[in-house]
């Protein structure tokens, strides 16, 4: 298990309580899980993704990721409608343990309401969470 | 029960190489490490992985009533048990049976091995120890058994996959003479250098082991009992000694993925507070050859023959690696519609995948060409009807619905039986 120093929590991204996180592109929110969550799991062996065109509030399940361990659901930090999935996870769900917020991103969202970001944990925030748990 | 956390005595390496750890039963222990549950998982088929199952409980039973004690309170018939001739059990040798209530529950499973005419070790689940001990004790009326629960007195590792003799072979003083004829269910050496036993097995610094060809995976392997003492070191020279072999120290999630491949059951989970029939365990059971009745008495004999609603325990396979949760808890139901009963594992065997319907694993030599399996999930149903091998069924759990085939066997080309010469060559 990393220790809390060891987990790439970057700043450009914000985060959810569910340990999901939201990047910024545009018009648009990509939404993937965190390294704190892809470690906790294990091996990622299957990612469950909703439809494009899907809308879905803030906080309800989007999809499902399995591990060796467990599955776990997906809870959407934003609501809106799901404007692409990464179709690579299909293949390659271990891109979201290697590269959580990178290749392993899991959906981009139309956001209903876009400021519903800055309600998200920043990295400090998020951090200072993840120390009490 | 004390609800404090127990440790083995590897707990501060296992934190220091990273693992995620889990309790289990009363003891902090290892998931995985940094490899990962899969590669774990997998080197144990294609190579060695190396397991902590120190918290597993040991009860050494001694005196002239050993015997007729264990054969009255354990299901195999001890007189008659070794191999296709039905020979009684003898120092050297190991037999895997049950623990039952008198109505014929499951209190634990163990395997009991016989070290001398008046000795035996009898390795039972974590935390079982005292259970076991007591249970013993209630049934030893002559006073003639000595019952000693060796529970966290006793270092155990267990070193499986096919290079696991090669690697053994690097750290014993007399390899030759030790991997021999070294048969499934059969051992050598003691743990106490007191014991003239010792002399048999030891590794090049002197240590004493009991080597033992049985294992939790279904492949090939060992079981190595140590004094605590030594633990570490020994853990620590095999892990070396098997670097280039592709040895990887493995936890409870690869070991419970390659039991489940294994058709093995879990203690507490897929056998338990139910009448121990109907199970693809009943080779447990000292069947007479027409099944009608037992070749022995035993506590829950009477109950199990008199069982007549029990219900069914069948291993499946599922079409992909996608699992249920069993804890949610997750139900089975037939093509009908009809809820049958509930799912007690769903793990992923990692190691295998289908092709036109069939199981392969990656150790099967007759593999489709460029076979590489992403899993499949499997594990045991218990139901209230019969079901045949190839029946359909759906497992669905809070979030999704799965069909599943039941099965006899679920990995393939499994090695744990095989001769141990194969495996150094």
């Amino acid at each position: 298990m990393k220790e809390i120093h060891e987990l790439d929590l970057p700043d450009d991204v914000r985060y959810a309580e569910d340990h999901e996180w939201v990047r910024s592109e545009g018009s648009k929110l990509v939404v993937g899980i965190s390294d704190y969550a892809q470690d906790q799991l294990g091996d990622i062996v299957f990612v469950e993704l909703p439809e494009v065109g899907a809308k879905l509030s803030k906080g309800e399940a989007f999809g499902t990721v399995e591990s060796v361990k467990a599955v776990s659901e997906l809870y959407m930090p934003v609501g809106g409608t799901i404007a692409a999935i990464n179709g690579k996870l299909e293949e390659s769900p271990e891109l979201v343990n290697n590269q959580p917020y990178g290749q392993g991103w899991m959906v981009e969202v139309q956001p209903g309401d876009p400021k519903e970001i800055d309600a998200l944990m920043t990295q400090q925030a998020y951090l200072e969470m993840l120390k009490g748990l | 029960m004390n609800d404090a956390v127990k440790m083995t005595r590897l707990h501060q390496w296992h934190v220091q190489q990273g693992a995620n750890m889990a309790r289990f039963g009363q003891y902090d222990m290892p998931l995985w490490y940094r490899a990962g549950a899969k590669n774990e998982h997998l080197a144990v088929i294609t190579a060695s992985g190396l397991f902590d199952t120190s918290h597993m409980s040991s009860i050494m039973v001694r005196g002239a009533d050993a015997r007729r004690l264990l054969q009255r309170c354990f299901s195999k018939d001890l007189h008659r048990c070794i191999g296709r001739q039905q020979e009684p059990l003898m120092a050297g040798r190991s037999v895997y049976g049950v623990f039952l209530a008198e109505k014929g529950d499951v209190i634990d499973d163990a395997i009991v091995f016989q070290i001398d005419d008046a000795a035996y070790l009898v390795v039972v689940n974590a935390g079982m120890g005292p259970e076991i001990s007591a249970h013993l004790r209630s049934h030893s009326n002559s006073g003639g058994a000595d019952i000693s629960d060796l529970t966290d007195a006793l270092g155990k590792l267990d070193l499986q996959g096919p290079a696991s003799a090669k690697i053994l072979g690097r750290v014993l003083a007399d390899p030759a003479s030790v991997l021999t004829e070294l048969p499934y269910f059969s051992f050598t050496g003691h743990f106490d250098p007191a014991s003239p036993l010792s002399d048999s097995v030891k590794l090049v610094d002197g240590t004493p082991i009991l080597l033992s060809r049985t294992g939790y995976t279904g492949e090939f392997g060992f079981e190595i009992f140590v004094e605590p003492e030594q633990f570490t070191q020994v853990w620590e020279r095999i892990l070396a000694a098997g670097q280039d072999h592709g040895l990887l120290p493995c936890g409870l999630a690869a070991r419970d993925s390659l039991r489940a491949g294994a058709v093995l059951p879990l203690s507490h989970q897929d056998i338990g507070p139910w009448p121990f029939i109907r199970n693809p365990w009943e080779f447990a059971l000292p069947y007479t050859v027409d099944r009608s009745g037992f070749t022995k008495q035993f506590v829950g004999a009477d109950a199990l023959l008199s069982q007549k609603d029990s219900p069914y325990t069948y291993p499946f396979a599922g079409s992909d690696l996608r699992k249920v949760t069993a804890q949610d808890p997750a139900s089975v139901f037939y093509s009908s519609g009809d809820a049958i009963g509930t799912v007690l594992t769903c793990a992923t065997d990692m190691a295998i995948g289908r092709s036109d319907g069939n199981i392969f694993s990656i150790a099967s030599p007759d593999k489709p060409a460029g076979f590489q399996p992403r899993g499949l999930c499997c594990g045991f149903v218990i139901v209230d009807r019969p079901l045949q091998p190839g029946t359909t069924v759906r497992l669905k759990d809070n979030r999704r619905s799965i069909e599943v085939e039941i099965v006899t066997d679920i990995r393939p080309a499994r090695t744990a039986r095989m001769a141990l010469a194969q495996f150094l060559t």
